[in-house]
């Protein structure tokens, strides 16, 4: 019976290690974060796609309400902005849309399981040469609740997030 | 008997109800019930308001004040269509609790709207998009008023009103 015990508690403090292990690692080795002070949001690229003008215009206005809301940068350019020629270190992200499904709220609603909308995006942030920083395939989604723009700020919530994790106005050293 | 004088001024009045009536309708017919969901410099998103096109302006009346686009800045007009629930809002998610599945049979009757599109650019050359939408027929209206007044659009009335502005572009 003793011994069965001692077995128990063994197992259940390999588990508990087993799952804190990566965790505690991920801690020791915090992500080291590139310097920029500004950045400037193109407007999407949908060459390829089919998208309806009204999810490219939401999805660019979405990305640029997250990064300012983030407050990652000290400043969120627009495309085409002349004053950001001035600004030093800064980013560019260009986001072209990869993959689009419209889906139906009507069905949604009916279904619960049926009709999601989903989004993807290539994002690449690239420095004012056109030297690519980092790239990432981001996906927007919509399965239950709301209107088929809400993919959209969802694909900005997880652009944001993206951003506020690689870069910062400080630069990082391990 | 009802005196000549009194049937006279009847006549007149109501004459005159039926002209105020129609200088009304003539003062609202250029504005639009629409809905800013995204874009406008510091309009919030989803604010209820009227649009109308006027010297040179794209304004959008609301609540608490105006928002004005110059027709010259506007690089872009689109329109698309979409639909919503009769029954919305906080209502109508409430309504998805109700027994026997009836909110999900609710959520069938739905409500055509059209969506308008621009983008257009401020002093500094930055671009800004904006989206409305508004009940079915006007947006197409509202978007010949701009054409006429000199705005350019990617997807003219007879193509595909769900391709994007620069795969139109690519095609042409």
């Amino acid at each position: 019976m003793k011994v069965n015990f001692r077995y128990a508690i063994v197992c259940s403090l390999s588990l508990a290690l087993s799952f804190s292990g990566p965790t505690l690692r991920a801690k020791e080795n915090p992500q080291v974060k590139m310097k920029a002070d500004a950045i400037q949001v193109k407007m999407i690229q949908a060459d390829r796609i089919t998208l309806p003008a009204e999810f490219q215009v939401s999805l660019y206005e979405n990305l640029i309400t997250q990064l300012e809301k983030r407050n990652v940068f000290k400043r969120v350019y627009r495309d085409g902005d002349q004053t950001s020629d001035a600004s030093p270190n800064l980013i560019v992200l260009q986001c072209a849309v990869q993959k689009f499904e419209k889906g139906s709220e009507k069905m949604r609603q009916v279904t619960t399981v049926a009709g999601a909308t989903s989004i993807t995006l290539r994002c690449q942030f690239r420095d004012k040469d056109g030297n690519s920083f980092l790239e990432r395939d981001i996906a927007g989604k919509v399965r239950f609740f709301g209107g088929n723009l809400n993919a959209t700020y969802d694909f900005a919530k997880k652009a944001a997030n993206v951003a506020a994790e690689n870069f910062s106005t400080i630069a990082e050293h391990r | 008997m009802i005196s000549r004088s009194k049937v006279v001024i009847v006549a007149a009045l109501s004459l005159c109800s039926c002209l105020a009536s129609v200088s009304h309708a003539q003062q609202t017919q250029g504005m639009t019930q629409a809905v800013q969901l995204i874009g406008l410099a510091g309009v919030k998103e989803k604010t209820k308001g009227k649009l109308t096109v006027l010297n040179g302006t794209l304004r959008f009346v609301y609540a608490n004040g105006n928002a004005d686009v110059a027709t010259a800045a506007i690089q872009d007009v689109v329109t698309g269509t979409d639909s919503q629930r009769v029954i919305g809002g906080t209502l109508g998610t409430l309504t998805m609790l109700a027994p026997f599945g009836s909110g999900r049979v609710l959520s069938l009757f739905r409500t055509k709207l059209d969506t308008l599109t621009i983008q257009y650019r401020d002093g500094n050359g930055a671009l800004h998009g904006v989206v409305f939408t508004m009940p079915q027929g006007e947006a197409e209206r509202i978007k010949n008023e701009l054409i006429a007044q000199g705005v350019h659009t990617s997807i003219t009335a007879q193509a595909n009103q769900t391709k994007t502005p620069a795969a139109a572009a690519q095609k042409l």
